[in-house]
């Protein structure tokens, strides 16, 4: 391990019998003491400044270090399956990748059923959602380095081919987070599905293969997934110099747009600006969708007209976002074709697809409602749309 | 005034009494002067009688509530407008992948109450049942453990101020100002008082194995967010807290335990806390790669961008809360706010021009590590001035904020995070304030 790590808990007189056979890296005597002048400006990992925990105090704060020396015997041993069941992490060299297989046609219909009504048409995104794909990732992997500094300038394009560094990400964000409305549904296979499907509208070739309309992706494939971006990202995170390379990043401010009075940067106090320097106003009125609306004024809010129906309210707050049109594919509150449609299921399945989720359709609407009031809503809303 | 006991003073012989009564003396003399020159011009001296003394106040004439009611307290209907806030702008997923931000133009203090503390999700706002929330701390340790909330709690408890501040706080700016609005501009940021327990506490009795490089967060929500965080931070200053500003954290901030890296993105202090593990190599999660990695002109991006750099603001006045009231050659204070997440602020200077000339601000109140510290000037406020109102803060680490032009240069205009470029208030001749910025 790193000398800092080693100082670290060294000065922050944390090395009592336990604190040193938990950071095992101080027998192994493979690493020098750190230069004092180390010591001195006591650099952290990001560039900050390091306050030890020193004769009762770190910082401004008193410590009681006594607290900090272990001993406690809190918790208990997780068991395997336990570990088992949590630990789904997936890491970009397959670490946590579980065996299966689905098809770019398979990917198509399971997007069609649970993502595009947020993703739109082949990954364009829009109203808000994130874009899946643009067109081919290796080509749009280039407009990285473009700046709208002209208002009519292309910006870069930060979509998953051209932006992201592994394709493990993909996989494992799909599986634990989408469809955002009832995540964690899929099967393996499903993402597998989806996975190739978003390949092959952002254009990819794996192994020299592009992956078109009947492509079948698979574990092994699927490690040999190249993304055109994987060296875009500074500072090197992965390997044995890993953390001295973050370390050592930081420590430049340059680096990462900083300015520091112990690098060489000035104080200035008089005649500090460019002669061209000017006031730059906001454009058109600038972004004024604010709400509730800006206001300081120090009043009484207005009553609320009073609500007969208490689910009108709780339809309001709840389910308009989507309900009140047809852009989410939700039944539209007053269609009478479309709601008779999903009465004709039975009253008791709808409740049950309407708590359960059923599609786009997140389970109650993702409000927080009980059964009783849930169903009051959904009552609320086949009566409103006769 | 006592008269008896002024009159004591005034035989006192001690040097330190005699500096005592001059003071008291210069005080009587100005306001003497005071009271027919500049007061004249304000309305203290009004035509008629206000009503608000000369009749009953209605509430102090009627019985109030009774102590039984609003068990847990409410704010002033009054305060009714002293809300978060949020734009369709940044409303994804139906406001479930979302943020609504803080009035920090109403804030006091370095504490933001814990109902108008930011508000940032990528998949709502969780509603974790304390009975069911497990705590695993496993990977490459010893001993991997598992916690109820009960058990983590019984850990040895650490209480800090630190703010935790959104690392795209001013990132709709990058190619000129958007939002005539401090709560927009600036407030993707709150500060509160934690309590929680030292990781390295916990990590005592585990057994961290040499390899341990980097260890993973992970939360227990819809999106089930995760960042991953370097051992240098794990074994200095990261807490898993439950506790804000003396009670529990409110579900949006991560009801019933968080992570808290002080000082670094909030979006890496991942809420709703269910797993860490500890790893050799890095993992890559969605939040890390496709988001919250800054593009630099070059094409490349900054990864793990930890800390929050060197910041700060005007506060008062702010578009929102104006200085149109003011009368001339009325004396007011100028107040903001600085903050570091690499340090401890040092000072904050401020300049009336736009950032051509600089004068030194005083610092206020408690000056902590990586938290929100108060700065303030006085002014002599004449009518019809119009002013350039910039601030630019220091910390112990060194940095001072760049200018907009300084951090451009570096970072171009493409990076939506960590922008600490210094920014610009106008104050307009009626007293008006516009956010503006000032680029060559
Ligand atoms: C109800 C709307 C909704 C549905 C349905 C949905 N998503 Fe998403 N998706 C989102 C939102 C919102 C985000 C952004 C989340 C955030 O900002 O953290 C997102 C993000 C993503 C991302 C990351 C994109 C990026 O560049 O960061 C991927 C990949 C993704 N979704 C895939 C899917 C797939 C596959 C499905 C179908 C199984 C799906 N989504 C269904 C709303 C949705
Ligand atoms: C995020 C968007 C969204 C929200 C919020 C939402 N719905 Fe829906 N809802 C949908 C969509 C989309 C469908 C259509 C699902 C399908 O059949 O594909 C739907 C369908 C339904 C159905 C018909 C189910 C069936 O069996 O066909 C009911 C009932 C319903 N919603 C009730 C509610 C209620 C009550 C709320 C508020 C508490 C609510 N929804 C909030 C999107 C939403």
């Amino acid at each position: 391990m790193f000398k800092l790590d080693r100082k670290l808990i060294i000065s922050a007189s944390l090395v009592t019998a336990v604190a040193l056979s938990v950071v095992g890296c101080f027998q192994g005597g493979d690493v020098t003491p750190p230069p004092s002048s180390e010591f001195n400006n006591h650099a952290t990992i990001d560039g900050g400044v390091y306050y030890p925990v020193k004769d009762g105090r770190t910082g401004p704060y008193r410590i009681n270090e006594d607290t900090l020396k272990g001993g406690f015997s809190h918790g208990r041993t997780p068991t395997a399956n336990e570990i088992a069941a949590w630990d789904k992490d997936i890491m970009p060299d397959g670490t946590g990748l579980p065996e299966g297989s689905g098809s770019v046609e398979e990917g198509a219909e399971v997007y069609e059923a649970q993502c595009v009504s947020c993703h739109g048409d082949f990954g364009s995104g829009g109203a808000g959602y994130p874009s899946l794909a643009q067109g081919n990732a290796v080509t749009l992997q280039k407009t990285l380095k473009n700046q709208r500094v002209k208002p009519d300038a292309d910006g870069p394009v930060r979509v998953f081919g051209a932006y992201w560094p592994y394709a493990s990400t993909l996989w494992w964000y799909i599986r634990d987070a989408m469809p955002h409305t009832k995540s964690k549904s899929l099967t393996d296979n499903q993402v597998y599905a989806l996975s190739a499907y978003i390949l092959n509208i952002n254009e990819f070739e794996i192994d020299g293969e592009k992956v078109d309309d009947d492509y079948v992706l698979d574990r092994a494939k699927f490690l040999k997934i190249k993304m055109p971006n994987v060296d875009g990202f500074e500072p090197i995170i992965n390997g044995p110099q890993a953390l001295d390379n973050v370390r050592n990043y930081y420590k430049d401010a340059k680096n990462f747009g900083g300015l520091n009075l112990k690098q060489g940067a000035v104080r200035c106090m008089t005649n500090c600006q460019k002669e061209t320097a000017v006031v730059t106003r906001i454009q058109n009125g600038g972004i004024s969708d604010l709400n509730p609306p800006l206001s300081s004024v120090r009043d009484l809010p207005a009553e609320k007209a009073v609500v007969l129906d208490p689910a009108q309210t709780l339809y309001e707050e709840n389910c308009k976002v989507c309900h009140a049109d047809s852009s989410m594919g939700a039944p539209v509150m007053g269609d009478k074709v479309a709601w008779g449609k999903v009465t004709a299921k039975g009253i008791d399945k709808v409740y049950a697809n309407g708590m359960n989720g059923i599609n786009a359709m997140p389970a109650k609407g993702g409000a927080n409602l009980s059964d009783k009031d849930f169903k009051s809503v959904v009552d609320y809303m086949i009566n409103s749309s006769k | 005034m006592d008269n008896k006991q002024s009159n004591q003073d005034l035989f006192s012989d001690s040097i330190e009494e005699e500096s005592k009564i001059s003071d008291r003396r210069e005080f009587f003399r100005k306001t003497a002067a005071l009271g027919v020159t500049a007061l004249a011009g304000t309305s203290l001296f009004a035509s008629q009688d206000d009503p608000a003394i000369m009749h009953h106040a209605p509430w102090g004439q009627k019985w109030g509530d009774p102590v039984t009611k609003n068990l847990y307290g409410m704010p002033s209907a009054y305060e009714h407008n002293v809300v978060r806030r949020y734009t369709q702008l940044l409303a994804s997923g139906n406001y479930r992948a979302s943020i609504a931000v803080t009035p920090i133009q109403e804030s006091t203090g370095i504490i933001t109450p814990n109902g108008l503390f930011f508000s940032r999700s990528h998949g709502g706002t969780a509603h974790v049942d304390p009975k069911e929330f497990r705590l695993m701390i496993h990977g490459l340790v010893e001993k991997p453990i598992v916690l109820t909330l009960e058990q983590l709690k019984r850990y040895p408890k650490v209480t800090r101020t630190h703010f935790i501040e959104c690392p795209a706080n001013g990132g709709q700016e990058w190619r000129g100002p958007q939002f005539n609005s401090l709560q927009f501009a600036k407030g993707f940021m709150s500060s509160a008082e934690w309590t929680g327990v030292y990781i390295k506490t916990i990590l005592a009795d585990l057994g961290l194995k040499p390899e341990a490089k980097w260890m993973l967060s992970e939360g227990s929500d819809n999106s089930e967010m995760g960042r991953t965080v370097p051992i240098d931070k794990v074994l200095d200053d990261a807490m898993i807290v439950w506790g804000q500003n003396g009670e529990a954290l409110r579900p949006e901030q991560g009801y019933p335990a968080r992570l808290l890296l002080p000082g670094w993105e909030g979006n890496l202090c991942v809420k709703w806390l269910k797993r860490i593990e500890f790893a050799a190599e890095p993992w890559y999660c969605k939040e890390e790669t496709s988001k919250y990695t800054a593009l630099k002109p070059s094409g490349k991006a900054i990864q793990h961008f930890y800390a929050n750099e060197v910041n700060s603001t005007v506060v008062s006045p702010s578009p929102e809360i104006p200085w149109t009231d003011l009368q001339d050659g009325q004396r007011v204070e100028i107040e903001g706010l600085a903050w570091s997440g690499m340090g401890t602020i040092t000072g904050v200077d401020l300049s009336f021009d736009g950032g051509k000339n600089y004068v030194e601000a005083k610092l206020k109140g408690l000056v902590l590590p990586k938290s929100w510290t108060r700065w303030s000037y006085m002014h002599t406020y004449k009518k019809g001035e119009v002013l350039l109102l910039t601030s630019r803060a220091m910390d112990d680490a060194g940095y001072i904020q760049p200018t907009v032009d300084e951090e451009t240069s570096v970072m171009g205009v493409e990076s939506v995070y960590h922008r600490n470029g210094v920014e610009t208030w106008e104050v307009t001749a009626t007293g008006e304030v516009n956010h503006v910025q000032i680029r060559s």
